[in-house]
């Protein structure tokens, strides 16, 4: 199954073990340059469909189709390949510690067989649009969580991908410092980018008033095309949501 | 792949082992002694082994040289009776004209010089069992049941001892060189395992952004091959200087049985087959290693 959309699931269903499945007959369409929350109390499944987007996380039944590639049927050696379609984003930043800042995003690159010119174009370019040219040769350890964070976003779009994929980028961060990646993931939107977040960060999806898709014990319950975060079905389990 | 790339890999590659530091170290250490080990009995067998293949006679086997003056139909004759001795299993011909001829090959000059063929033919016999060697050739010399027979050798006591050893040497030889091939392969397992285990996180990344499976396994097998390349290394240095001073010792022995045994086993070949084991083994190691760790992310 391929389509015309970035993202397309047709009857998904994720078991991890016999317990109730973490996804449970999920359909969704994702056209490409949408931007899209992914909402939901904690254990509602949001990391799990992120992780079917980028497969890291194989379905147990049903159809998925990401950037063209059909995930049931991808080869092994095809998947670093589709992988380079997709820029992602976690919690806590994941860099590596022991290089710096522009060692960071070039390995993104290096490692995908890029050269040393292209590479430095690349990384500079990458650096002005999340705004951390100002010091490149920081260690990880000596800058601030929301320069980290954008740090590892000029990672995620360094490849220039079609999809990006964040996991509760803000998760980390004070009310300030998150609704400035979030103007910075909206940026990356502007200019061509598919941006999928998932958060349990109410200001940040209210500020938007993008699409909205909300999930609760593993299944779609909501799809709101200019959505907050806070809906009748949410709000019984607002307890779990924050 | 591109210049610039397999510079990366290689850099990458130099990363991992600074950065493990001591353990490298210890590996290194671990891996020299082993190939060491394993490289020292590899050569005691192969050289034992040459010095065995040098002596005229195996073990378990007499030589009967008939008169010179007895006709063919006398060795056959004499041939039947051998056969038919409980000592005996196989009995071989071996007549005058054959020995001219490979007196010949060998040394031309040696029979140019001489005018006829002044070799006996040659009975060897091989014992069914190498505790009756002696036994069988007191048997042959006995001039009333053998007239025919101008003389009998057998490979003395000393002789059929070494020999004997050598095949001890070769058997336990070679088994501690398989167990130490083994060993050797499961340190760079443990090793790269370790180095895996603290770039995980690198691994991952490389990874989620897309690096292929090779991208991710040259540097550590680069790691690998360097521990068995530069293991082998020290290790030849080991055996080489080990070796020519037990070679020294045992020729200031002078004994007649060892004698001047040429080897095929040069320095430089002794040490080119240490570093061939040794990348394999460390290039065997390491990728066992990755090939574990990659199915399970
Ligand atoms: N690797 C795993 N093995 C087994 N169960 C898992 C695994 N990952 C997640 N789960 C389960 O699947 C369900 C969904 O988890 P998931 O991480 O997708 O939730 P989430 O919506 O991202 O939650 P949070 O907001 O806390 O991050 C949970 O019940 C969780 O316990
Ligand atoms: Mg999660």
């Amino acid at each position: 199954m391929t389509s015309g959309a970035m993202i397309e699931l047709k009857g998904v269903t994720v078991s991890y073990s016999a317990d109730a499945p973490a996804l449970k007959n999920a359909d969704l369409c994702i056209e490409r340059g949408e931007f899209v929350f992914i909402v939901g109390p904690t254990g509602a499944g949001k990391s799990t469909l992120l992780r079917l987007l980028y497969r890291g996380e194989k379905v147990t039944e049903g159809a998925i189709s990401v950037a063209g590639y059909d995930l049931n049927t991808i080869a092994n050696k095809d998947v670093p390949y589709f992988r380079r379609k997709i820029g992602i984003v976690f919690q806590d930043y994941g860099l590596l510690p022991n290089k710096t800042v522009w060692e960071n995003i070039a390995f993104a690159l290096r490692v995908t067989g890029a050269g040393r010119s292209e590479t430095r174009r690349k990384v500079q370019d990458a650096l002005e649009k999340v705004g951390m040219t100002h010091r490149p040769d920081a260690l990880p350890g000596e800058i601030s969580g929301g320069e980290q964070q954008r740090v590892a976003i000029a990672r995620a779009i360094v490849n220039e991908p079609d999809l990006m994929l964040a996991d509760e980028p803000t998760g980390n961060l004070d009310p300030d410092t998150s609704m400035g990646i979030v103007q910075l993931l909206k940026f990356i939107n502007e200019r061509g980018t598919t941006v999928l977040v998932a958060t349990h960060d109410a200001p940040i999806v209210d500020s938007l008033q993008k699409r909205v898709v909300a999930i609760v014990d593993g299944s779609i319950v909501r799809d709101d095309e200019r959505g907050l975060y806070r809906h009748q079905i949410l709000a019984g389990k607002k307890g779990g949501a924050n | 792949m591109n210049p610039s790339s397999i510079l990366f890999l290689l850099h990458e590659g130099y990363l991992n082992v600074r950065r493990n530091g001591l353990m490298t170290f210890a590996a290194l250490g671990t891996v020299a002694v082993m190939l060491t080990v394993l490289g020292g009995s590899i050569w005691s067998v192969y050289r034992i082994s040459e010095y065995a293949q040098h002596q005229p006679q195996t073990f378990n086997e007499v030589d009967a040289f008939m008169n010179t003056s007895s006709e063919r139909d006398d060795t056959l004759a004499v041939m039947d009776r051998v056969k038919k001795l409980p000592d005996a299993s196989v009995v071989h011909l071996v007549t005058r004209e054959q020995a001219w001829q490979d007196i010949t090959h060998q040394d031309p000059t040696l029979t140019e010089s001489m005018p006829d063929d002044p070799l006996p033919d040659k009975l060897e016999i091989e014992t069914r069992d190498a505790k009756n060697v002696q036994h069988l050739a007191d048997l042959l010399r006995d001039k009333n049941a053998f007239p025919e027979l101008e003389a009998v050798t057998d490979a003395g006591a000393e002789v059929r001892m070494m020999l004997a050893f050598a095949r001890l040497v070769k058997l336990i030889g070679g088994g501690a060189s398989l167990g130490l091939f083994i060993a050797t392969m499961f340190i760079v397992y443990n090793t790269i395992r370790l180095t895996v285990f603290a770039r995980r996180r690198e691994i991952r990344i490389m990874q989620l952004v897309g690096a292929t499976s090779w991208f991710i396994r040259i540097p550590l097998l680069l790691e690998g091959l360097f521990h068995g390349v530069v293991g082998a290394a020290v290790a030849s240095i080991i055996v080489l200087f080990g070796g020519r001073h037990i070679a020294q010792f045992v020729e200031q022995l002078h004994s007649p049985l060892i004698g001047d045994v040429p080897t095929q086993a040069t320095p430089l070949r002794v040490a080119a087959c240490l570093i061939l084991i040794g990348s394999f083994v460390g290039l065997t190691g390491s990728y066992l290693s990755i090939h574990r760790y990659l199915k399970h992310v």
